[in-house]
């Protein structure tokens, strides 16, 4: 058990530190939460839409049904023929619902719109597809077909997700910053406040890393039980907004879960915050003392 | 063991608190500091625990001269030196025990030993029924007494007390006389402050005289301390 000889549990300053640890971890772990969460949905989207392509084919101007049949048949036979396509399936009427149902609502049809009909189409294993010769054949087939690999619209992904952690970083950043000052706050009005006590332990003998020693146990503790009250605070917020979003996004936005890596990476902010505060009072304490005579 | 040669004390740029003070303290001898309120008894004693630096001459301790001393340098010379504080200094928030064990536990010293060593020397001072007691339950002789033993718990080669008897009746302040003395036999150079002349009177011990900031009556530097 850790003994204290300096009264420090005592004054009044350093009973607002957990609550002001357990701010800053509480706002940590909304921004980590974020870091997180849009790496999983960018992982997400790349596991899924890796060995996948989509054809869009938009609707021609008064073309007939047979017409349509036709046009998605000679892509699906180019489809077939190309090395390393596993699989391709005409979108049905279910699936388009499906695609349009979180803008338009249930009720909406694919049949009422005029909306491209759509191939999608999944890759063998490890296949790779020259997308420029394969966009050339479909072409030679049907002169309107495009092909999507979704590179651009995952590149762009990627970017925004990085932009979030970037902001998410920037948000730890000034967060550890803020609470570092803080504690240094705290700790010098600890010297201030202790100061006749400190001066005393100096004159038995005690050198100045044994009054620090004290100090960076006392925000240890103080940090360590502020870091898991902003932990309980940030872990209840982060459920209620995965479920809020669950209930009100009704499909329109992604949802990321996050995993028991990643909320083991959220848990570990108390015990950062705790050495974050040890260290800073224990930096504090020895360039203080070692100022004074 | 201590040196002052010529030693004043200002602080700032205020008058000298002390000037031209030179005297020796031989090892294993004990010395009454005497002389009138005000007339740099504590300070004195503040210049030997290494609580203040002099302003001017040179001050030994232990063969080390205190102006070239670093920072780090301190805390080991002090653990040397155990002081009577006139107003006790006793931390307010640690029991008897703990206030008398903290020069051991600076030190290092076990536990065990600690329990043991401790518990003996509050069971001297009279106070074995009172080691879980916090200063502002005892009465001023009691915490005189923890303070004294806080100061003498670690054996310290240079024993300072300022007014050690000043709380207590006489039958305790003879004991503690009989404390020093035991420990200057046993090696420690011990200065006391006192106005206490009945205590004086009955110890006859050398006597540095301080009035004004000055020595009235100097000793003679002894060949030991040289």
């Amino acid at each position: 058990m850790w003994r204290s000889d300096l009264p420090l549990g005592k004054d009044g300053s350093s009973r607002f530190l957990p609550w002001i640890v357990g701010a800053m971890v509480y706002l940590a772990a909304l921004a980590l939460a974020g870091v997180l969460a849009a790496g999983e949905l960018v992982s997400g989207w790349r596991a899924e839409l890796t060995g996948a392509l989509t054809i869009e084919l938009p609707q021609p101007v008064e073309a007939t049904e047979a017409d349509r049949q036709a046009r998605l048949q000679r892509v699906l036979d180019v489809l077939t023929a190309t090395p390393g396509v596993a699989h391709a399936e005409v979108l049905g009427p279910d699936a388009m619902a499906e695609l349009i149902g979180p803008w338009l609502g249930p009720d909406a049809t694919a049949a009422d719109l005029p909306l491209p009909d759509l191939v999608a189409v999944e890759l063998a294993g490890d296949a790779t597809i020259d997308s420029a010769a394969l966009t050339q054949r479909l072409t030679e087939a049907v002169p309107e077909a495009r092909l999507d690999d979704h590179r651009d619209w995952l590149e762009r992904a990627e970017r925004l997700s990085w932009l979030v952690r970037m902001l998410a970083m920037l948000v730890l950043g000034f967060v550890s910053a803020a609470a570092a000052l803080a504690v240094l706050f705290v700790t010098r009005t600890g010297l201030d406040i202790h100061r006749e006590v400190i001066e005393l332990v100096h004159l038995l003998g005690a050198p100045d890393r044994y009054i620090a020693r004290q100090f960076q146990h006392h925000a240890l503790a103080q940090g360590f039980v502020g870091g898991l009250l902003g932990l309980a605070a940030g872990a209840a917020t982060i459920t209620a907004i995965g479920w809020l979003a669950a209930v009100l996004g009704g499909g329109l936005v992604p949802l990321a879960r996050l995993g028991w890596t990643d909320w083991a990476i959220i848990a570990s902010l108390p015990v950062a915050a705790a050495l974050v505060a040890m260290l800073t009072a224990r930096i504090a304490v020895l360039r203080i003392l070692g100022r004074s005579l | 063991m201590v040196l002052l040669e010529q030693v004043a004390v200002r602080y700032s740029d205020g008058p000298d608190i002390l000037r031209d003070i030179s005297f020796a303290l031989a090892p294993g001898t004990l010395h009454f500091l005497v002389g009138p309120s005000g007339a740099g008894k504590s300070t004195l004693l503040r210049l030997l625990y290494l609580a203040l630096k002099p302003s001017e001459g040179r001050l030994s301790l232990f063969g080390r001269n205190v102006a070239g001393l670093e920072r780090r340098d301190l805390p080991p010379l002090r653990r040397r030196i155990g002081v009577v504080f006139q107003e006790f200094r006793l931390l307010d928030h640690l029991t008897a025990f703990d206030n008398v064990a903290l020069p051991l536990r600076l030190a290092g010293v076990r536990e065990a030993e600690i329990k043991k060593h401790v518990g003996e020397l509050l069971d001297w001072v009279g106070l074995g029924d009172r080691l879980d007691s916090l200063p502002a339950t005892l009465s001023g002789g009691q915490q005189q007494r923890v303070a004294i033993a806080r100061a003498v718990i670690a054996r310290p080669q240079l024993l300072l007390a300022d007014e050690p008897t000043g709380n207590v009746d006489d039958r305790i302040a003879l004991r503690l006389m009989y404390l020093f003395e035991e420990l200057y036999k046993l090696g420690t150079t011990v200065l006391i402050a006192t106005h206490n002349e009945n205590l004086v009177a009955r110890f006859p011990h050398h006597q540095l005289h301080l009035e004004g900031g000055r020595l009235a009556l100097r000793p003679r530097l002894s060949a030991a301390a040289r």
